[in-house]
Formats: C-alpha cells, sequence, structure tokens
C-alpha cells in the first residue's frame, strides 16, 4: 500500500502521483485531502485509491476501472460521467453525485444531495441516506437504490432508470410513477445492498420487499402522435 | 354600369397580421404546440449585420499587397493560454460543433474529411464522438454539452481541445431537440436513449450552476486530459460582455460566441427568431470585454453564426475575431437545399433553397437525415471536396481582403480597415460611419 499526502501538492502533481503509483500495481492511501477539488479525477488504471478524509467537487469524475473509498464526505458531482469502477463514500455526497455515470457503481452512506443520479446513463447508484431535490432528473438508464427518503420532484423525466426507495417520497416528479415491484427487483435489491453496504447496515434497512420502485410513465417520451402529422405540416 | 366592375378591388393586407402570423396561430390552435424546425432564424426584419459594414482598402495613405500574390499568412494558433498543445491550423475558418444524429453519418466524416485536407478543424456534437469522425479527422474539437450523451473520457483524451458548451446562439438558455424520426437505433445507442423518443437535451449542466462551479469543471477538464489540449468555453450570444468576463475568469483559453443567426437541427421556432442578440454585435462586446480584462489576444475569440463566406468572416475577424466557425454553410457546401431530388423537397411541402425541415429527419439531399437511403444521396467524398473547395475559397476571400488593406496576416486586420453603412452599425461597432469622420453615438 503506498502513501501520499497532499499537503504541499498541487491537485495536478496528486493525480499524477495517484496515477503512476495505479499503473505500478499499488493500491494507494491519499492523506490530507482536505476537500480539495478534482481528486481522482480520470483515474483510469485499475486498483484501489483511498482518500483519508473527506473530498472536494468532482472527486472521482470521469475514472474507468478504478476503485476508489473516501473516508469523509465529498462535494458536488462525485464520479461524474464515470464509465466503470467502483465510488464508495462513507459520509454524505453532495449535488449531483452520480451526474450522468454510464456505469459502475457509487455507494453514498449517507445522504446525498440534490439532482443524486442526475442524466445517469447507466451503473448504480446506492444511497443509505436520504437523496435531495429532482433526484433522478433525466435519468436515461441504471438504479438508483435510495434506502432512506426522497425529496421533491424524486424522478422527473426519466426516460429508463428504475429507481427504488425504501423511506417516504416527498413528491414526484413529472412523469414519474411508482410501479409494481417484482420478485426479481427484491432479489436485486437484496443482492445490491449486500454486496455494497456492510451487514451492520444492512440490518437496520427495509426489507427489499417494502422498497417503493419508481419508473417513468414515458408520458413525456414523445409528443402525442397526433400531433406528428401536424408538425409536419406546421412549417 | 355596376360599381363592383367600376372600382378597382383593393385588398389590404393588415401589417399585424400578415399571411405568416395568421398561418402560425392557426397551426398553434390545431396542435396545441410551439412550432419546431430546424435552419435558424427566418426573421425577415433586419438587424445590424456584417453587410452593414465596409472595408476601406488601401489607396494613398496606406499601400496594399499584391491581392493575387504577395504572401497572406492565415495560420491560426489557438488555446496558447494554458494548454501545452495549442492547435495550430492552416485557416482560420473551423467547422462547428453539429452532431451525428441531428446530421448523417455520410454528412459527418465528409465535413472531418473536408476540413482534415485544407487544414483546419473538426468539432463533435451532442452524442459523442464516432470513431469514424475522429479517424478522419486531423484537428478534432470534443464537445462536453449539458446531456453528456455519450460522454467518454477516452474519447476525451484523444481530442485536440474540449469544447465545454453552455449554450448555442440558435437557442441560448434552453436544449436542443431531436425528433423521434430520428432516434434511429444506432443513434439510440449512441445516445443511451429509447429508440424513436423526441430527445430533449438538457439547458443547464447537470454537475454545474454558474461560473464558479465552472472553473473547477475545467480543472478537471485540464487533469482530464493532462493539461494538454485547449479548453474552449461556447456560449450562445445573449449578455456576452459579462458571459465572456466570467468565461475569461473562470480559465477558457478560448471563447466561443454564437450569434442569433447561429443555425440548429431542431428547436422551437421561437427561440430561433427571438433569442440572443446578433453574431455582429456579439462580437463586439466579446472584444470589449476580453479588452478590459487585458486579456484580448491571450484568450482567443472565436465567432459563430450565420457567417456565410469570407466576406463575413475577414468582418468578424477585423472586429476581433481570431477564428471563425461555420455550420449552416458547410452544410449547404454538402448540398443543403440544392435543387436536386426536388420532388422530395415538394413531399415537405416546400422547395429547393426554401428548405429548413432538418428536424423531420427526411432531408432530401440525405445531410440532416438518419435514413439509409436517403443518406445514400450524400457520397461522402465527393461532399468532403465540397467543404474543403469552400473553405479554400472563404480563405482565398479572407485573403484578398486582407492584402487589399495592406495586411501581410489575416489576423492583423482591424477595425480601421471598415467604415460602418448605417448608423446603427456605427454606433455597435465604434468603426466611422461613412462619410463621416464619426463613430455614431459618441
Amino acid at each position: 500500500m503506498a502513501k501520499l499526502t497532499c499537503e504541499g501538492r498541487t491537485i495536478r502533481e496528486i493525480n499524477a502521483e495517484i496515477r503512476r503509483l495505479l499503473k505500478d500495481g499499488e493500491a494507494v492511501t491519499v492523506s490530507s485531502p482536505g476537500a480539495r477539488h478534482n481528486l481522482g479525477v480520470a483515474l483510469l488504471e485499475s486498483g484501489d485509491v483511498l482518500f483519508d478524509g473527506s473530498v472536494g467537487y468532482y472527486c472521482a469524475g470521469l475514472i474507468d476501472g478504478v476503485k476508489v473509498r473516501i473516508k469523509g464526505s465529498a462535494g458536488w458531482g462525485l464520479a461524474e460521467s464515470m464509465l466503470s469502477g467502483e465510488v464508495i463514500v462513507e459520509g454524505n455526497a453532495g449535488n449531483s453525485a452520480g451526474a450522468a455515470i454510464r456505469g459502475g457503481a457509487l455507494v453514498v452512506q449517507g445522504d446525498s444531495g440534490a439532482r443524486t443520479g442526475v442524466s445517469m446513463k447507466n451503473g448504480l447508484i446506492i444511497v443509505t441516506g436520504s437523496c435531495g431535490y429532482m433526484s433522478g432528473f433525466m435519468g436515461q438508464g441504471g438504479k438508483m437504490i435510495i434506502c432512506g427518503d426522497a425529496a421533491e420532484a424524486f424522478g422527473d423525466s426519466m426516460y429508463e432508470t428504475i429507481c427504488f426507495v425504501g423511506g417516504e417520497i416527498a413528491d414526484l416528479g413529472n412523469d414519474a410513477i411508482v410501479a409494481e415491484s417484482t420478485d426479481e427487483d427484491k432479489q436485486f435489491l437484496d443482492a445490491s445492498l449486500t454486496r455494497y453496504l456492510p451487514a451492520s447496515v444492512c440490518a437496520n434497512l427495509p426489507d427489499g420487499g417494502d422498497f417503493k420502485k419508481v419508473v417513468s410513465d414515458r408520458k413525456l417520451w414523445n409528443f402525442k402522435k397526433s400531433e406528428w402529422k401536424t408538425w409536419e405540416q406546421a412549417l | 354600369m355596376s360599381e363592383s366592375s367600376s372600382t378597382p378591388r383593393v385588398l389590404q393586407k393588415s401589417g399585424i397580421f400578415s399571411s405568416s402570423v395568421i398561418e402560425d396561430i392557426q397551426t398553434k390552435a390545431e396542435s396545441g404546440i410551439y412550432r419546431i424546425r430546424g435552419y435558424g432564424t427566418l426573421r425577415e426584419r433586419r438587424w445590424a449585420t456584417f453587410d452593414d459594414l465596409t472595408f476601406l482598402p488601401c489607396s494613398l495613405t496606406r499601400i496594399p499587397l499584391e491581392g493575387y500574390r504577395e504572401k497572406c499568412s492565415t495560420k491560426t494558433v489557438l488555446g496558447s493560454r494554458f494548454a501545452e498543445k495549442p492547435i495550430e491550423l492552416d485557416i482560420p475558418v473551423m467547422i462547428t460543433g453539429m452532431s451525428w444524429g441531428a446530421l448523417s453519418y455520410n454528412a459527418k466524416v465528409a465535413l472531418a474529411k473536408g476540413a482534415s485536407e485544407i487544414g483546419s478543424s473538426n468539432t463533435t456534437g451532442d452524442g459523442g464522438m464516432m470513431a469514424a469522425e475522429r479517424e478522419n479527422s486531423k484537428t478534432l474539437i470534443y464537445e462536453v454539452l449539458p446531456s453528456r450523451y455519450g460522454i467518454n473520457v477516452h474519447h476525451m483524451r484523444m481530442s485536440d481541445g474540449i469544447e465545454l458548451t453552455i449554450g448555442q446562439g440558435a437557442k441560448p438558455g434552453t436544449g436542443g431537440l431531436l425528433l423521434e424520426t430520428k432516434v434511429s437505433d444506432e443513434i439510440s445507442k449512441q445516445r443511451e436513449l429509447p429508440v424513436g423518443v423526441d430527445q430533449r437535451s438538457p439547458a443547464r449542466h447537470p454537475d454545474m450552476l454558474g461560473p464558479d462551479d465552472m472553473i473547477i469543471k475545467i480543472e478537471e477538464l485540464r487533469e482530464a486530459t493532462g493539461w494538454q489540449v485547449p479548453i474552449f468555453v461556447k456560449l450562445g450570444a445573449s449578455r456576452v460582455y459579462d458571459d465572456v468576463k466570467l468565461a475569461a475568469k473562470a480559465g477558457a483559453d478560448m471563447v466561443v460566441v454564437d450569434g442569433m443567426e447561429g443555425g440548429t437541427g431542431a428547436s422551437p421556432a421561437i427561440f430561433q427568431d427571438h433569442t440572443g442578440i446578433p453574431t455582429l454585435a456579439a462580437v463586439c462586446e466579446a472584444r470589449a470585454a476580453l479588452e478590459d480584462m487585458g486579456l484580448y489576444g491571450k484568450v482567443q475569440l472565436i465567432i459563430a453564426g450565420g457567417i456565410r463566406d469570407g466576406v463575413d468572416a475577414a468582418k468578424a475577424m477585423a472586429l476581433g475575431a481570431d477564428a471563425i466557425y461555420i455550420g449552416t454553410a458547410a452544410l449547404i457546401a454538402l448540398n443543403c437545399n440544392r435543387p436536386l431530388y426536388v420532388d422530395d423537397y415538394h413531399k415537405l411541402g416546400t422547395e429547393p433553397h426554401f428548405c429548413h425541415h432538418c428536424h423531420t429527419g427526411q432531408c432530401p439531399v440525405g445531410v440532416t437525415t438518419q435514413d439509409p437511403e436517403l443518406m445514400k444521396r450524400l457520397p461522402i467524398d465527393e461532399a468532403a471536396e465540397r467543404v474543403t473547395n469552400l473553405l479554400r475559397a472563404m480563405t482565398l476571400e479572407i485573403q484578398m481582403l486582407a492584402r487589399s488593406c495592406g495586411k501581410s496576416d489575416v489576423h492583423h486586420l482591424e477595425p480601421e480597415d471598415m467604415a460602418a453603412l448605417t448608423p446603427e452599425a456605427s454606433a455597435i461597432c465604434k468603426v466611422p460611419l461613412a462619410g463621416t469622420r464619426r463613430v455614431w453615438g459618441s
């Protein structure tokens, strides 16, 4: 396990050193992250990176394949546009956690802010606590599990993201509906929560069958078909 | 003789409720939805444009260069502020971002090949990078848009520049549209959307809101690309002076300002016709912003929005642009609105030279379609040659005007090389009104 301190180093130097160590096959522990922005951006090597403290904006953004653990909280845009890999934050995450991810898994072991999973295209997001306003907005694919409560406008304007909420939903967003869960959904929830969360956390979560499933009602997917002919002519 | 046969019949049209207004109201009364179309503004009422300026070539007070012979450099370097590998182009005219989805595969590849042949650049668009686009582009700019469709860090790292798009001239303040006929199997896969949806792109980036966030976002993009390539920030022209200042402060290497004459594949018509400010005004505000920050010449300025030829480009450069983006003009070079397959224009209810039906996906000449049969009408190599030719002709036009003004480098054109033909253009551009020695309003 290689150790690296952020003290006295620029972000560019820190990220370059993390990449070099990962390339050498080392697991990396990064101390004194000091909630600085853009830590662990565009890590494209497989391996493990531990940030020993809180991180700022866009931590682990644009990654592909690496496993990142944050022993603290994270700022905005955590793991944004991740292609694959795993990001676990032991504290809370700010707004737009998991924005536009195309794969991989993001696990927030506390609460997450507004627009969690906004524009996510694929992958998995798990929040053990609650999520903020407009989470799931314009979700295109993948799955999002909120073990606690979901704030207003949840799942607004989604395409094919499937969301599960263990607690209360303050308000569904435009075109979001609660759908009936299947046995397959329950199995998926149990398997995902067991895989990514400590047993002590899982023990206090709702049973898989008690999660509400939220999907798109698909009414915003298209303007009404009857109007298409009009558009075609309406030039 | 009856009264009706002796009095000429006079039809008096309303100046408010014109034929097009009546048609618009009645169409919306049927559909219950705003009008959607492509191409760009169709407004007939004039505003100040580059046509309101004229060049003042040399005579006795200045000495011209030989128009057809002497060297006049067109080399264009962009992004030397922070990037380790600035973009070097042979000409100052570049191809703007237009998506695979809005455009056909053949059109995208033809633009890439055509631009590369003459040492210009090409830009990706919503939906990300096509492999064939990268293969055929000598210089390729990767757009990072609010939708993040197809976002891929590996593709970013294969690019020669990153363009963080905040807005677009045709529709500042809102996202674009890609209607169901164009969300084909391939496009759906590329954008990770259900086949056949009416895709409406978001207006805001998912993980940043204001200019303070953008400072951090730009640093992230530099980290992702190893600080090698320049970062552009693209703005739809609205509050240009303040927006350009904020983009430059946030660390952009170049700022792109896209005026209201800019084109689009599909957008609400009201945005195309009633939002943003004209390109002429935008370039003047952008230059003033950079000058006031002491960054003019350090942060490069790229101007877009309805640029038709080398004359528009030269005037924009004289007013302060370092380089020019073209979009619609390049599509017209591909064959847009050419009188071919005229029956298919008629099926769309239009005629060649009047077509703005990009949103239907039924482009008669294979430019803005995903229909494989229509796309075959645009052979890539022939289309690429036309793009090269247009870029070459535009560059020659810029050079001719520059030489006539005594410049050995097209980037040496300056406001003093022009006069205004209208008081409005004089006031906007701060150049004297022709026939006077006075800048209007000063």
